[in-house]
């Protein structure tokens, strides 16, 4: 079975945060919860480089491993998948992540947090694919519908990809031939291990 | 006399606020990369992320993956059946009610130890319940109990903060906790032998302090928990630190459970009506001045 990755091509990424926006936007995202962000470093000088991270759906990922009530689970594909309704909102999770990637929205009491919300590789959640259900709680169900998530389709240089890893590492490795330099994939090492 | 007393006071307090500054880490702040190869701004980017992980998020990781749950298990299953045997083999104390009883603890006091009672109560077992949670399913269950654990929190902060400025006199290291220590308290023997405690014994000293101390360094580190306002790497040592010290605290927690209400038979009675009997401050408590 093909195993879900994400991609991105610092040599590439030109900082237009499309893909922040495309996911906001059509996953329908709780206001102050970011899935994906832009990071830029040594912004307005030469050699200035960005990346675009979310969540990597790590193999042996370290948030499955630490989540109190199991409510985090990983898919045949590889895809990290969180359950809202068995969320506690602890915050192990984010502790956890190299990335970063958790994200927590105010819930209703004190502003505590609530439960967990991440990059779903546009795949929906636990509840029945394409229910109202499912879109309110996670968003679109693009993989159940045979596209790439959002964030990927929307990238203007194609700094960002996703899709079957070794597809995307293939592609990846003819850039950086054509290209006559770059390093590995960034990310991979922490996320994939040598899975 | 007095210098020598406040010195106890003001070493570990002076200390503990050193520590704290010393600890207190700096945010982390995104450094240039300049012009260069992309594997420089790899390292770059590391920096923010996986590079800093290195330091406590594999700990935390690995710990919260399994050893604090198990810590926890021990400890709910290991003090309680050390006590059952001691209950069986040695069993309870039990002194005669003859004679004036003697005033031990004030309404003010009670009342605080009843609310600190409370409120810890609560903490153990929400505590507990997001320890153990996968085992009840997690959800709004937890999650209700998350917010009981804050209210406690605060509730049993300022009720210990109070039993705090009316036992600390009495809960100064002795010379003589050190024997008391040595002979466990007498509690392993069947024998009525006063043992070296003043009003109180070594054993409360040390849960006053773990309580008190240590409940302040939960509070501490529980509100960065809570409210995620520090930088990452300084939540993950918050988060072990907080699972570490609780794990003492529940096993103090049932250490003292026991004790009142199983190991000297009646001694709960004393916090509720103030009073000890004559025979138990003589052997419990010898050095007690009345």
């Amino acid at each position: 079975m093909a195993r879900m990755k994400f991609l991105c091509d610092v040599e590439r990424c030109i900082d237009c945060n499309g893909c922040v926006v495309a996911c906001k936007e059509g996953n329908q995202v709780p206001v102050g919860i970011n899935r994906r962000r832009v990071i830029t470093i040594g912004e307005g000088k030469p050699g200035e480089k960005s990346i675009s991270v979310a969540c990597m759906h790590c193999s042996d990922a370290p948030c499955i491993a630490v989540c109190p009530v199991d409510a985090i689970y990983q898919r045949e594909d590889g895809i990290v998948l969180v359950n809202k309704k068995t969320c506690i909102g602890c915050g192990y999770c984010f502790m956890a992540c190299p990335f970063g990637a958790p994200q927590f929205p105010s819930g209703k009491v004190f502003g505590a947090r609530g439960a967990m919300d991440k990059c779903t590789f546009c795949a929906g959640g636990p509840e029945k694919t394409f229910s109202d259900e499912e879109k309110q709680l996670y968003g679109q169900n693009r993989i159940a519908e045979g596209k790439v998530p959002l964030c990927a389709a929307m990238c203007a240089t194609k700094a960002l990809m996703a899709g079957d890893a070794n597809v995307i590492a293939d592609a990846y490795r003819k850039r950086v031939f054509a290209r006559g330099s770059g390093a590995n994939a960034w990310g991979w090492d922490r996320a994939y291990g040598k899975k | 006399m007095n210098i020598k007393k406040n010195f106890r006071v003001i070493l570990p307090v002076g200390v503990l606020a050193l520590a704290a500054v010393a600890w207190a880490g700096s945010p982390q702040i995104l450094q240039p990369a300049g012009p260069g190869p992309s594997t420089a701004s790899f390292t770059a980017i590391n920096k923010v992320f996986t590079g800093d992980w290195q330091q406590y998020g594999q700990l935390f990781t690995s710990w919260q993956g399994g050893l604090f749950n198990r810590i926890f298990l021990l400890i709910l299953t290991i003090v309680p059946v050390v006590f059952l045997l001691h209950y069986i083999i040695i069993g309870a104390k039990s002194f005669s009610h003859a004679g004036t009883p003697i005033k031990f603890f004030g309404i003010l006091t009670r009342f605080l130890h009843w609310l600190a009672a409370l409120s810890f109560s609560l903490l153990v077992i929400t505590g507990l319940m997001v320890v153990f949670g996968k085992f009840i399913g997690g959800g709004p269950l937890v999650m209700s109990g998350r917010s009981v654990h804050l209210i406690a929190a605060i509730v049993f902060c300022l009720s210990a903060a109070g039993l705090f400025l009316i036992w600390l006199k009495d809960m100064l290291p002795m010379p003589h906790d050190i024997l008391w220590l040595l002979i466990m308290g007498g509690y392993l023997s069947k024998k009525k032998k006063p043992v070296p405690a003043g009003k109180f014994n070594a054993g409360q000293k040390v849960w006053f302090w773990l309580a008190t101390v240590g409940g302040g360094i939960m509070a501490w580190s529980g509100y960065t928990l809570y409210s995620f306002a520090a930088p990452v790497d300084q939540i993950r040592q918050m988060a072990i630190l907080h699972n570490l010290l609780a794990a003492g605290l529940v096993a103090f927690f049932i250490i003292h459970l026991y004790m009142s209400l199983f190991a000297v038979k009646g001694a709960i009675s004393s916090m509720l009506t103030g009073y000890k009997s004559r025979e138990e401050v003589a052997i419990m408590h010898s050095r007690y001045k009345i």
